[in-house]
């Protein structure tokens, strides 16, 4: 037997490592070493333990009290010492509905072992590219469809091609990891649980475009995986994958990490290059496209992890494997990170052409609680949110994108009748409105305007007209501003007007928040039917602002109530209402 | 060479040249605020912006390259949309004042702070030059003025406002004790105007006109020029000398003046028309108003305008002692303190209000105080009593203040049964004055009994024929109000001599939010008002009260000016491409991403409150002088330009080469002017030649009435030889 204990940022919060320790002073007589993330996020920590004939047997939700009979049933092999914490058949479909090509080494492997890598035929596909020319390699990545993960769902080919025909020795190839849509965290699985799939497919795209240089850019908030990463190069270039005449092949390319420090601007592709450069994070214009003038005004081009992650099996697979699967538009799979009001949280990576139903109910699971799904927001700040009522949207860059949303770099934010769209329209924005750079005027002040009028519309203080002028100040925005944070800020604010309309109406005319979110809006009362005098509000209300006798009904002073929903959270009988 | 067209022109352009430098190489202006040749292209303004047929997107012209057939747009409506939003967002987050506060709230739009900051530095000469760019009268208007510029005056607020109405005074005098000033004229137009009536509206439409090239004559009825300024205000406050001699220039400068003709006996206002090419009616409103109380029409009735023109001809009525004047302006003001200078004993002024609410200017109703004047508040006249004819008493209702009315002032309202009988002599009514229609019937009058004229151009209802001031619309008002007419009046009257389409659109300015500004760093420094006559002198003299400043007294008074106005308003970027579209920035307000601040130190001011982050001054100082004494700090909408560090300028490697504040589009960075105070001025911009180390360098020179203002570094060598603006002037002699 042995235990695999999932380490990914997510399992070590969750307390993996304590686990770990727990189980090592148990001193167990097999071998316990760690993988990457799994992408069961709702059930870490998690623990895997094979047997000899390598089944596994996977453990969730463990925590360092469970070390004693995980110990006894891998010295005794009685499932029943475990029995509570074996995952449900149910919750393993989340795994087995899927289908990873991205993240097929993640939670499987040793991230920090080039060896398990390899033995998962590593570095295969690279041998294999450096045996063709450059040019036959881009035809393969064009014949698979594979176009860029980061969010714009550009032809990779076609950048690739444009840096290989762009003139001039030296040449750069980046991957953006400066992961920074909240809620998406695909990439930094892809690191920090495999980290040589993204050297690997780093490698044949400098090898594509002729650069001698990879650099990757990751964020200075991604410290386990900067810290595997820089421990994959360093094995890489001992193993003689990066350096000097690799593989014998006369390729030579050199590998640097540059770690960001924070500006989800910097994610930008201009910005993220004058960043490198050690200028203020702030995009170029375009053109110049990178493949003409990019990082020290060489020719560089620049993709995202995820796109990297699935090079290496494209070439062992060939470009018609992975264009199978998928839409005529969309090829392959896509990563997303679901998160929200859903039951089973966590990364998905399924072929494109699946519905949002398939994501959200049949491998998420559906809504955590009782209230039905509303809506989900696909792409983060930059994306939009597409409602219910359009569940049955195919996963393909067209058909999302004429929801008003976007693929995006995959963030998946699942919401129901709970949420103010209003709120979450703001959320976003007062998101990128921080995050702008500056430079340019529709970005820097448009987006703080925009954030001003839906502070005003959620406190009560909208106006007549101001949807109008959100609208207009919105596709003035993405008309006019310079970069792609600019360009799609407006997309929430206009998704949610789309698409609901009558919830910013309610706020503006009635002064109301439908969902009951927005505190401003909302008033909390005690149903005197319901209440049973148990005096529970009154002892947990901070400010006092609750009266009445006990097992007689309760009453709110709603002059005293600062509306923090503590009474609301604590009855026991439904009897306070939100109005 | 690549051809393509531009706005359905076609041209040519060096291939490898933008789209922006296309356009300006054939006179097609776009409009950019963060392109400069000197520096790297950087694309923030987004102005710049063009429409390519087949390009789905809007191109930034500065850096999209020419393309061979391209067909580009610069003015379309989703362009201008473009350009519109993103200058109300600019707007939105711009933290100033293009015009000071007090020249916006005068009337004639007279440039207060201008004058008062030449004033400050001792240039009288240009003081008064400025002035009479919008008032041919300031000597006379600087005494009799109720300032609404002071009204506005942010000095206000820190303890009182400036003394703009005797500091133009002041100025004046000293013009008028000198070689006066004359004013350039136009080439003659051969165009003949005549002007009816002879007060401050037709004298200061006359001047202009004067000015502009056309042959001005000005017909009076009285036997001298000057109207109400003559025959309606008191020689204690406005002596007929100063005025006779404001008018003697005006004469001077070319108009012709004739009195003792009155419109309606000598001649008509179509007659004049038939021998002019143009006519403006300025009959002003010489009758005074009734209060519709009984018994006003008994002897020893006076209305107040009536009364005045009497006392200043040398015809004062016999008031007796006891006298009462009804009313709160400042021609009831006139009126009382007329009356205790005539020898009445008991002179009351009635007023229906208090105080508090008087429309007088409050000096004057101060003064009248002091010299004995009795206020007789909350009353109001129901009825004049009289016996044989000759008025002996009035009865008076006490009033109590109301809720506010319309004008914001609390209603007075009478107290019921509660009344007060008043023993008089006589009694002044100072309630209005107003047209005296008869004497224009030709032309028609609105609903008020007024001439109705165009509020823009000035017109009547017959073509050729204006009409301005007291006589027109809403009737009598102040004299000031009358010559900004006139001056807008003399500029429509010289567009139709000439057949030329006049501009009446209220241009957009910048303006501060006035909550949100913050004088607490403002030392307090009392208000100096000249030195008046003491009253037991002057209640018994018809002198002028005030003696005027001293110039050491004005100098002080004018150096107490806050400086609101903008330095860079005449050669403002950013405020000329506010002005070319049509643009709502209120439509956005919000907060504002800095404080006003100003940062200075010997050469710059600094003050991010008006940044537009279009980064010339960052990009400049690295990429031109490689120096980096300023950059980009923070993000979003708080993102800020500063020193290295936030250290104040004068600390970093900065050398003064002053690149940045010639680049800079607006007034976030301003260079000093060799002034003491500095004045916002329309300075005048030469480049020349200096020698430095025996070797020739360039220098802006900047100027303003002959004076030098700025001498600015403006090639390589003089920008790199940190010298101080001092050492600069001194090589320019």
């Amino acid at each position: 037997m042995r235990i695999v204990i999932g380490q990914g940022s997510c399992g070590i919060a969750a307390g993996a490592e304590k686990i770990r320790k727990a189980l090592t002073e148990q001193s167990i007589g097999c071998d316990i070493s760690i993988t990457g993330c799994i992408g069961m996020c709702w059930l870490e920590p998690i623990v895997d333990i094979y047997d000899d004939d390598n089944a596994l047997t996977r453990l969730v939700r463990v925590s360092e009290n469970d070390a004693q009979a995980v110990a006894e049933y891998v010295e005794t092999g009685d499932k029943s010492k475990v029995e509570k914490l074996i995952v449900t058949d149910e919750d393993s479909q989340f795994l087995s509905k899927q289908t990873r090509i991205a993240l097929r080494n993640c939670g499987i492997i040793n991230p920090e072992l080039i060896e398990e890598y390899t033995e998962k035929g590593g570095y295969t596909a690279l041998k294999k590219a450096l045996g063709m020319t450059p040019e036959e390699v881009i035809e393969i990545i064009k014949t698979s469809g594979l176009a860029g993960r980061g969010g714009a769902g550009f032809p990779t080919w076609f950048k690739w091609n444009a840096a290989r025909q762009s003139a001039g020795e030296e040449k750069y190839l980046i991957c953006n990891a400066d992961e920074g849509d909240p809620g998406a965290f695909m990439d930094r699985a892809v690191i920090e649980s495999d980290p040589h799939n993204l050297i690997e497919g780093m490698l044949i795209g400098a090898y594509a475009i002729g650069a001698k240089h990879a650099v990757v850019y990751v964020r200075a908030e991604y410290p386990l995986a900067i810290k595997r990463l820089k421990n994959a190069i360093r094995q890489a270039t001992e193993n003689g994958v990066i350096g000097e005449d690799i593989f014998g092949s006369g390729f030579s390319c050199d590998f640097t990490i540059k770690a960001g420090a924070g500006a989800f601007v910097c994610g930008e592709e201009t910005a993220l290059i004058e960043s490198l450069e050690g200028h203020r994070g702030m995009p170029r214009l375009k053109p110049p496209f990178p493949a003409q003038s990019g990082f020290w005004r060489k020719p560089s081009n620049i993709n995202n992890v995820e796109t990297f992650a699935n090079v290496a099996w494209i070439i062992n697979n060939g470009g018609e494997a992975f264009a199978a699967m998928g839409t005529e538009g969309s090829k392959g799979t896509k990563v997303f990170a679901v998160t929200g009001k859903v039951k089973r949280s966590g990364l998905v990576e399924i072929p494109m052409g699946k519905t949002l139903r398939d994501v959200i109910f049949d491998i998420g699971g559906g809504m955590k609680t009782d209230k039905p799904f509303k809506a989900v927001q696909m792409g983060g700040p930059s994306g939009g949110c597409i409602p219910a009522s359009l569940i049955d949207t195919v996963i393909d860059y067209k058909a999302l994108g004429a929801t008003g949303a976007i693929m995006g770099s995959g963030g998946m934010v699942v919401m129901d009748e709970s949420t103010c769209m209003v709120g979450m329209a703001k959320f976003f924005l007062d998101f990128t409105a921080k995050e702008s750079c500056g430079k340019c005027i529709h970005c820097r002040i448009g987006t703080k305007r925009m954030l001003e009028m839906l502070e005003r519309i959620t406190k009560g203080e909208g106006r007549e007209g101001d949807i109008e002028l959100l609208e207009e100040l919105c596709y003035s925005i993405k008309d006019g501003a310079l970069c792609g944070l600019g360009q799609t800020a407006p997309n929430p604010v206009l998704t949610t007007i789309k698409y609901f309309r009558n919830e910013y109406e309610a706020h503006i005319k009635d002064k109301k928040c439908p969902a009951g979110e927005c505190s401003d809006l909302i008033e909390y009362k005690i149903a005197a039917d319901k209440c049973r005098g148990c005096t529970l509000c009154a002892r947990n209300c901070p400010v006092g602002a609750i009266g009445g006798t006990v097992k007689q009904p309760h009453v709110i002073d709603t002059t005293k109530c600062i509306k923090c929903g503590k009474c609301y959270t604590v009855c026991k009988f439904g009897a306070v209402v939100k109005e | 060479m690549i051809n393509l067209t531009i706005n359905g022109k076609k041209i040519t352009a060096p291939e490898g040249s933008t789209i922006l430098e296309a356009a300006r190489a054939n006179g097609i202006d776009i409009p950019t605020l963060c392109y400069d040749k000197a520096v790297e292209i950087y694309g923030a303004c987004g102005l710049c912006v063009v429409e390519a047929e087949g390009i789905p997107k809007l191109l930034r012209s500065c850096s999209a390259k020419v393309m061979e057939g391209m067909a580009v747009h610069t003015e379309s409506e989703r362009v201008v949309q473009s350009r519109k939003i993103a200058m109300e967002l600019l707007m939105s987050a711009h933290d100033g004042d293009c015009v000071a506060p007090c020249q916006l709230n005068c009337p004639a739009r007279t440039d207060c702070q201008g004058y008062v900051g030449l004033i400050a530095n001792g240039e009288y000469d240009a003081a008064i030059k400025l002035i009479k760019n919008k008032i041919p009268l300031p000597a006379s208007i600087g005494r009799v003025c109720p300032h609404p510029c002071e009204k506005a005056c942010r000095r206000k607020n820190v303890e009182e406002p400036i003394n703009i109405a005797q500091l133009k005074a002041f100025a004046a005098d000293i013009d008028l004790n000198n070689e006066s000033y004359l004013p350039d004229l136009m080439v003659r137009s051969g165009k003949k105007v005549a002007v009816i009536g002879g007060g401050p509206a037709g004298l200061t439409a006359a001047y202009y006109l004067n000015i502009m090239g056309h042959s001005v004559t000005v017909y009076d009825m009285m036997d001298k020029m000057g109207g109400m300024l003559r025959y309606g205000i008191p020689q204690y406050r406005l002596p007929k000398e100063v005025l006779d001699k404001e008018i003697s220039i005006i004469e001077k400068s070319g108009v012709k003046l004739v009195n003792n003709v009155k419109l309606g006996r000598d001649f008509t206002i179509n007659s004049l028309k038939e021998e002019n090419d143009a006519v403006i009616v300025a009959v002003g409103a010489w009758q005074s108003s009734s209060m519709r109380t009984p018994g006003e029409e008994l002897n020893g009735v006076y209305g107040g305008i009536d009364f005045l023109r009497a006392v200043i001809q040398g015809n004062a009525p016999d008031i007796g002692e006891k006298v009462v004047i009804c009313g709160g302006g400042n021609t009831a003001m006139d009126a009382c303190r007329t009356a205790v200078r005539l020898g009445a004993k008991e002179v009351y002024v009635v007023y229906r209000r208090t105080r508090n609410e008087m429309p007088a200017d409050k000096l004057e109703i101060d003064e009248a105080e002091e010299e004995g004047v009795i206020y007789k508040f909350l009353t109001n006249p129901i009825s004049f009593n009289g016996e044989d004819g000759r008025v002996r008493s009035i009865t008076l209702q006490i009033m109590e203040l109301g809720e506010p009315d319309a004008s914001g002032r609390r209603r007075p309202v009478p107290v019921e049964g509660k009344t007060e009988e008043l023993e008089v002599d006589s009694v002044i009514l100072a309630i209005g004055q107003k047209l005296v229609q008869g004497d224009v019937s030709e032309l028609k009058l609105n609903e008020r009994g007024n001439i109705e004229a165009d509020t823009d151009f000035f017109t009547t209802d017959i073509d050729g024929v204006f009409a301005i001031g007291d006589a027109t619309n809403r009737g009598a008002s102040i004299a000031i109000e009358a010559i900004g007419e006139a001056d807008r009046c003399a500029k429509a009257v010289d567009a139709y001599l000439n057949d030329q389409p006049l501009d009446t659109r209220v241009p957009y300015i910048s303006k501060r939010d006035e909550k949100t500004i913050d004088y607490s760093d403002r030392e307090k420094c009392d208000r100096i008002n000249p030195k008046v006559l003491p009253a037991e002198v002057r209640n018994k003299s018809f002198d002028e009260v005030s003696l005027g400043f001293t110039e050491e007294e004005a100098k002080a008074e004018a150096s107490r000016c806050l400086e609101c106005g903008c330095r860079e308003y005449y050669k403002c970027k950013l405020l000329k491409v506010a002005q070319r579209y049509d643009i709502d920035p209120d439509r956005f307000k919000g907060e504002m991403p800095q404080k006003y601040t100003r940062d200075e130190n010997a050469f710059i001011e600094r003050n991010t409150a008006k940044c537009i982050l279009c980064g010339l001054c960052v990009r400049s100082c690295r990429e031109v002088m490689d120096i980096h004494a300023i950059g980009l700090m923070g993000r979003g909408f708080k993102t800020d330009i500063s020193p290295a560090f936030a250290l104040p300028l004068d600390q970093t490697k900065c050398n003064n080469c002053g690149l940045c504040v010639q680049l800079c589009p607006t007034g976030a960075l301003t260079e000093k002017a060799n002034l003491v105070k500095q004045v916002p001025l329309c300075e005048e911009f030469v480049r020349q030649q200096i020698e430095i180390n025996g070797e020739k360098a360039s220098v802006l020179v900047s100027r303003y009435n002959g004076k030098v203002l700025r001498v600015i570094p403006d090639d390589e060598l003089s920008r790199s030889m940190q010298l101080s603006r001092e050492e600069l002037l001194e090589m320019l002699d």
